[in-house]
């Protein structure tokens, strides 16, 4: 995520480099000053990147030899039921986080945006749960929806309600991870939100008002187009890190039964791809498998990232014709 | 940028800037390599030095200190290595470079360290065949390759047993002191039957806590496990149908507590939920720490019809190793009875050198189990597991049961196509894994 810009940036250059002899020679300071970064990338990044897809093709148990096998993990894959789920989970839990935490930043960062008094406290605060350790959330949030002892069904038995099994049943697990995921997420989102807000001309809304447009039309018919590049970043970023949801499901369901592997929860609810990814490389020792489910994930985020940017972007296109 | 700007204003300043720069590169290059020649350097020559590695809670500190100082002028450096202890060692052993000369392996790690053998130091070679009698058997053919080499030298064991709450036994008429229990829950029906009786005497307790747990108890109780030696399948054969008959009974009898998670678990222990909880002789610290408030309220019963065993460690040496009969000195010394039972005080070890069940650390009597002397039963226990072939895939077969069992327990799925799924689903990781 933060590499990425840089990235750009370092290339956009390199491209209409003049191709005059010397020009390695005149700019190598340049070279040097930029070459740290993609030593890192190549040894900490490509590398693996590209052993991982080695691996794929291999059977390897992380210490003896590996054995060719072929498109034999691919195969395993697509009969594997278990994966199947475990992306369903994954694309469903997305869904869940990933509306309600876009819908709500861009809430928050309208009211930041009007905010008078406090505005760099406000802002502060709702930034804080993104840099905080998901582990601890996680832990935080296990606990409030826990069945007997927890926060969130004390207070709907003091609606009278009855109490929720949060985290045995199989909608309410994808809902408890989803919330985790959104009250971390909103604030960050929020504040990219309130940079794009702050970009758009005051002159528009003036203009806007003097035709006689209400504050509704005037967000949906301004606030929204204007922000548009800014929202299929944020769709774009949420997708790629919502479909590698990890660390939640696996701190709320950690089983302290030392072989077992974390499955999710009761019925796998809250087992995503790359929780299963981590189980078969590193609790079951199949790297060859977990390689080849870290892949199939890859080309399923690839798939939904292109999806988002066509569904987002389509209407500038549009209007630009 | 700025670094061309001022090549145009001043060339003396361009030069002085790339001297630095190059300076400086140079001196970074030569750190980096004067540094790893030194550790390299270091590393060889030093051969008086020797490291351990084990997880926190692995082994006594307070004996791994005194390890270090009987030792000297030997450096043995021992460290605590956090996070995923496995993938931390398969990772440097993969390296081969500064792999620790003696290290911890879990239990449940075991399997797949025996497949891979020669990459470890066969402790038969260095004497310890002639140890072999000191030691539970079974825990020492767990740590033993198939041609016989010994890689793992069994640091723990955790022999299972009933923990009960004697004041709700008694509340529901049924025995409560340890001699009685043992005699009336001596098979699975008498369990069954008591356990009946105090789910109607006490409403809202239970004498399962976890039908996982009870599940693999049994599977534990019948000596085989879900691959054979051969390298077949065998998780659809009796031995398995009968522990996972025995779970569904329970949750249809109603004796199994709903399934529970993080806080209400604890909770549970604490508030009489768990009548009663069959478990590994470490369980006992859990219970203690959760559940603070029911101290003397618990005893220790054996489990019907055997004991199995939940969990247990080993040590081994890498065949990286700069001194194998000096580190296999300090295994044993580490391992030896008197400190297996200082283990055992110190981190809940139980001790695999049955000399060590003798020793007033485990005999006296402890006040949380209203003066039991808990060794009565889990010595005994701790001795007459069954041995079981144990394969490198047995864990991951495992798992589609564990789930299955735990969707019939939280669900009510349908008992019948849960046996189905899980046969099925195990075949199929089975195959994946190379088990024909």
């Amino acid at each position: 995520m933060a590499t990425a810009p840089p990235k750009a940036r370092t290339a956009a250059p390199a491209a209409p480099a003049p191709r005059k002899e010397g020009a390695l020679r005149r700019f190598w300071p340049q070279y040097v000053a930029i070459t740290p970064f993609f030593l890192l990338f190549a040894v900490f990044l490509l590398g693996p990147i590209l052993f991982s897809l080695y691996l794929s093709f291999q059977k390897w148990d992380g210490l003896g030899d590996m054995e060719f096998v072929g498109l034999r993990n691919y195969a395993y894959l697509v009969e594997d039921g278990k994966f199947w789920l475990a992306l369903r989970n994954t694309v469903l839990i997305w869904i869940f986080s990933t509306v309600p935490t876009l819908f709500l930043a861009l809430v928050v960062a309208n009211l930041l945006h009007s905010a008078v008094r406090f505005s760099s406290f406000y802002r502060i605060a709702y930034f804080v749960p993104s840099v905080t350790s998901i582990v601890a959330i996680a832990i935080f949030f296990g606990s409030v929806f826990s069945t007997q002892a927890g926060l969130a069904n004390a207070i709907l038995g003091a609606l009278g309600a009855a109490p929720v099994p949060w985290l045995v049943d199989e909608w309410t697990i994808k809902f408890v991870i989803a919330t985790v995921i959104c009250w971390q997420w909103v604030g960050y989102n929020a504040l990219i939100y309130l940079a794009g807000l702050q970009a758009i001309p005051a002159e528009l809304y003036e203009a806007a008002r003097i035709d006689g447009a209400g504050p509704v039309q005037t967000f949906f018919r301004i606030t929204i187009p204007q922000l548009r590049p800014i929202i299929l970043f944020t769709v774009v970023i949420s997708t790629i890190t919502g479909m590698q949801t990890f660390t939640e499901p696996q701190v709320i369901f950690s089983s302290n039964v030392a072989n077992a592997a974390n499955s999710g929860g009761p019925g796998n609810a809250g087992l995503t791809a790359v929780l299963y990814f981590y189980n078969q490389a590193f609790t079951n020792s199949d790297y060859g498998y977990g390689a080849a489910i870290a892949w199939a994930v890859f080309l399923v985020i690839l798939v939904f990232t292109v999806i988002n940017w066509r569904l987002v972007s389509r209407r500038d296109r549009a209007g630009a014709r | 940028m700025d670094l061309s700007r001022t090549a145009v204003h001043s060339r003396t300043a361009v030069h002085s800037r790339r001297a630095v720069l190059r300076g400086t590169l140079l001196a970074i290059a030569a750190a980096g390599v004067g540094g790893a020649a030194a550790a390299c350097g270091g590393r060889d020559t030093a051969s008086n030095e020797l490291t351990l590695w084990y997880w926190g809670g692995g082994l006594s500190d307070a004996v791994v200190a005194d390890a270090v100082a009987k030792f000297k002028p030997t450096a043995l450096v021992p460290s605590v290595i956090g996070g995923d202890f496995k993938q931390k060692l398969v990772t440097t052993m993969n390296g081969r470079k500064f792999v620790p000369d003696i290290t911890g392996i879990k239990g449940e790690n075991i399997a797949s360290m025996l497949a891979e053998a020669d990459r470890f130091i066969d402790l038969n070679t260095l004497g310890a065949d002639r140890l072999a009698a000191q030691y539970v058997g079974w825990k020492w053919k767990e740590g033993t390759s198939r041609d016989g080499k010994l890689i793992g030298f069994p640091i723990d064991v955790g022999p299972t047993a009933l923990f009960y709450r004697s004041d709700l036994f008694a509340q529901a008429g049924l025995p409560s002191e340890p001699a009685q229990v043992t005699a009336a829950i001596s098979t699975w029906d008498g369990f069954f039957q008591a356990g009946r009786r105090l789910v109607q005497a006490v409403p809202g307790s239970f004498v399962v806590d976890s039908v996982v747990g009870l599940f693999k108890i049994g599977v534990g109780q019948s000596g085989k496990r879900f691959i054979d030696a051969d390298n077949h399948f065998i998780g659809d054969r009796p031995h398995v149908r009968t522990a996972w008959d025995r779970a569904v009974k329970a949750i249809d009898m109603g004796v199994a507590a709903p399934q529970l998670e993080n806080q209400d678990k604890t909770a549970a222990r604490g508030n009489g939920t768990f009548a009663c909880s069959p478990g590994a002789a470490w369980s006992a610290l859990d219970i203690k720490n959760e559940a603070p408030d029911t101290a003397g309220k618990w005893r220790v019963a054996p489990m019907p019809e055997g004991p199995s065993n939940d969990g247990g460690s080993f040590l081994a040496l890498t065949r990286e190793c700069r001194n194998p009969q000096l580190a296999f000195e300090i295994i044993t010394w580490l391992l030896g009875p008197d400190n297996q039972a200082r283990g055992f005080t110190d981190a809940a070890l139980f001790p695999t050198a049955p000399a060590a069940y003798k020793l007033p650390a485990l005999t006296a009597g402890d006040p949380f189990f209203g003066g039991q002397s808990t060794i009565e039963v889990f010595g005994p226990a701790a001795e007459n597991v069954p041995a079981a072939y144990e394969a490198p895939a047995d864990a991951a077969v495992y798992q589609p049961f564990a789930d299955e069992i735990t969707l019939v327990w939280s669900k009510g799925k349908d008992r019948d196509a849960a046996w189905t799924d899980a046969v099925a689903a195990a075949r199929q990781i089975a195959e994946r894994q190379g088990v024909s």
